[in-house]
């Protein structure tokens, strides 16, 4: 296999798309993927849709699957570094549901998504232990997620309260990249909630980062909250950026050599809210992931 | 360092605040070693508290497949089950909480508990070795005995219970707006005798319950394990049958597929 800097020439440009997960459209007050295409193509360039396995495809992603549009593959169900989680039948799945997706590539956050077996009552995200030691399990299990679905595998930094470990966050996943020869789906607002808890600066480690293998950016609203005095930073997806969020994506933005693709995450809000969100986010992509009309869905 | 067992720890640590005091206790604590705590250290205790609905979505699980068990514990005994070692060892094993749950549930809930307990094992089959010449029940098939009244009672509760047993038991009585729950619990019940069942998952996961003989019970219980087809012939002798029908009663039941090959 060629190695990830030259297959990174294949991977298509989305531009700016929208997130969905099962059964998030039909909410009351949801945003609706295929009205925001309709209205403001500019913005839904791709679907990225959130999977767990177990539940499949909602009707909103097998309408917009159907149309020929743009999507990529957000798993919700791999603990990717325990080679246990990849078993026969979650792969049948797994593959099953790429044929009717057709995703750019895989992608989503690289962590403990469910403690023993995949069963009800065990879904959790915690983010990896960042040691030395945790590097090579979680490369073993993208290289092997990637040659069992033919579909680049791009690990994102995942959002918490509790980062365990001695490295610093993108330090590790720049270990991770280069052992797993991937790219990577940085998001600006886990990454914010990081810093802040590690008492970091928000542009504090960027250096770590591999830039030229940085694929994806995920870009949100969130919430500072506060337990017991604990301050923290909730991963609400709402329309409102954190300061931390946007100076990281505007740096992002200008760095990333080979994004592709810029999600807004926003999937629990009505469209009208979210439209200046979208419209900040157009404005400072780079102009090599802007949509031309030519791209404009009819 | 070892990342699993600092992320078993992380894991306990989310459920189970004495844990968390344990890490920044003095003791030594078994499968972590002092560097791996020193990390576990580092981070604000107050970190692994910051998702004050993390055991209730976990109650919503349990309630959803023990509803009936639910109903006759009362939901704070649920609770406490999160801070059984039952629960733990899950945690750190990997496990299956709905298995732990019915592990911990033992005849705390009488027979409702007996019969969602065996459920949740239909629903997580173990793969089983085969074994040449020998007979097993057949793996979508749970032969069980419960104090007599309880497949009633279950089924009464289950009704009652509605499409959201978890709603419908976190309701204050006085508030809800329907019949009382069924009264005659085989929790509060004396020396009832026992009922026997039979329950039975179908290919997309439903069951089906119903009464059966003692003797055809017990001899599918002893078939839980894989057994001979003599042996299983000298069981349904001590369950009744007359010697020369044995090894029809075997056949019947490898016809109907109550027993399989082992």
């Amino acid at each position: 296999m060629p190695d990830f800097r030259t297959r990174v020439a294949r991977l298509p440009t989305l531009g700016l798309g929208v997130s969905t997960e099962y059964g998030a459209s039909v909410a009351a007050g949801a945003l609706d993927p295929a009205a925001l295409r309709r209205e403001h193509p500019d913005y839904a360039g791709f679907l990225e849709v959130g999977v767990e396995v177990v539940k499949g495809l909602d009707d909103a992603a097998r309408a917009w699957a159907a149309s020929g549009a743009p999507t990529t593959y957000h798993f919700l169900d791999i603990n990717l570094d325990d080679p246990e989680d990849r078993d026969p039948a979650w792969l049948a799945g797994l593959r099953g549901l790429c044929a009717e997706l057709r995703p750019a590539w895989l992608c989503g956050d690289a962590g403990l998504w469910h403690f023993g077996r995949r069963e009800r009552g065990h879904m959790l995200l915690l983010p990896p232990v960042l040691i030395a030691e945790a590097v090579a399990p979680m490369a073993e299990g993208i290289a092997a997620l990637r040659a069992a679905t033919g579909l680049e595998v791009l690990p994102e930094n995942p959002p918490g309260t509790a980062f365990v470990g001695d490295l610093h966050l993108l330090e590790f996943f720049a270990r991770v990249a280069e052992a797993a020869d991937t790219g990577l789906l940085l998001d600006c607002a886990h990454l914010a909630m990081y810093q802040r808890l590690a008492g970091h600066a928000p542009h504090d480690g960027l250096d770590h980062l591999p830039w030229d293998r940085v694929i994806e950016l995920h870009v949100a609203g969130g919430r500072e909250r506060e337990t017991g005095g604990f301050r923290w930073i909730e991963d609400e997806h709402g329309p409102e950026l954190l300061p931390d969020t946007w100076a990281i994506a505007q740096l992002a933005l200008e760095r990333a050599s080979n994004l592709r693709a810029v999600v807004v995450e926003c999937e629990r809000n009505p469209i009208a809210a979210v439209l200046p969100l979208f419209a900040r986010v157009a404005a400072a992509l780079p102009a090599r992931l802007k949509a031309v009309p030519k791209d404009r869905p009819a | 360092m070892n990342p699993r067992a600092i992320q078993r720890a992380v894991l306990r640590m989310l459920y189970d605040p004495g844990f968390v005091a344990a890490i920044h206790g003095a003791r030594a604590l078994p499968g972590l070693s002092e560097a791996e705590r020193a990390l576990l250290r580092r981070v604000d205790p107050r970190a692994f508290a910051t998702d004050p609905l993390r055991q209730a979505r976990a109650v919503q699980a349990i309630v959803e497949e023990f509803p009936c068990s639910a109903a006759a514990l009362g939901l704070a005994r649920v609770e406490a089950f999160f801070a059984s070692r039952e629960f733990l060892a899950c945690l750190g094993d990997g496990g299956s909480m709905g298995l732990a749950f019915a592990t911990w549930l033992e005849d705390q809930a009488a027979g409702a508990g007996r019969i969602e307990a065996a459920m949740a094992r239909l629903r997580r089959p173990v793969a089983q070795s085969p074994v040449a010449g020998t007979l097993r029940c057949a793996v979508n098939l749970a032969p069980i005995s419960a104090p007599a009244g309880s497949l009633a009672w279950y089924e009464a509760t289950r009704a009652w219970l509605g499409a959201t047993p978890l709603h419908t038991l976190a309701e204050p009585a006085d508030q809800a707006p329907r019949a009382a729950p069924p009264r005659r619990s085989p929790v509060r019940s004396r020396d009832p005798g026992e009922e026997h069942l039979l329950i039975e998952i179908g290919a997309s996961g439903e069951m089906s319950l119903g009464t059966a003989s003692e003797a055809l019970v017990r001899l599918l219980r002893h078939a839980q394990r894989a057994r001979t087809r003599r042996e299983l012939e000298r069981e349904a002798v001590i369950r009744g049958a007359a010697a020369d029908e044995a090894a029809g009663v075997i056949d019947d039941l490898l016809a109907q597929g109550l027993l399989v090959a082992g």
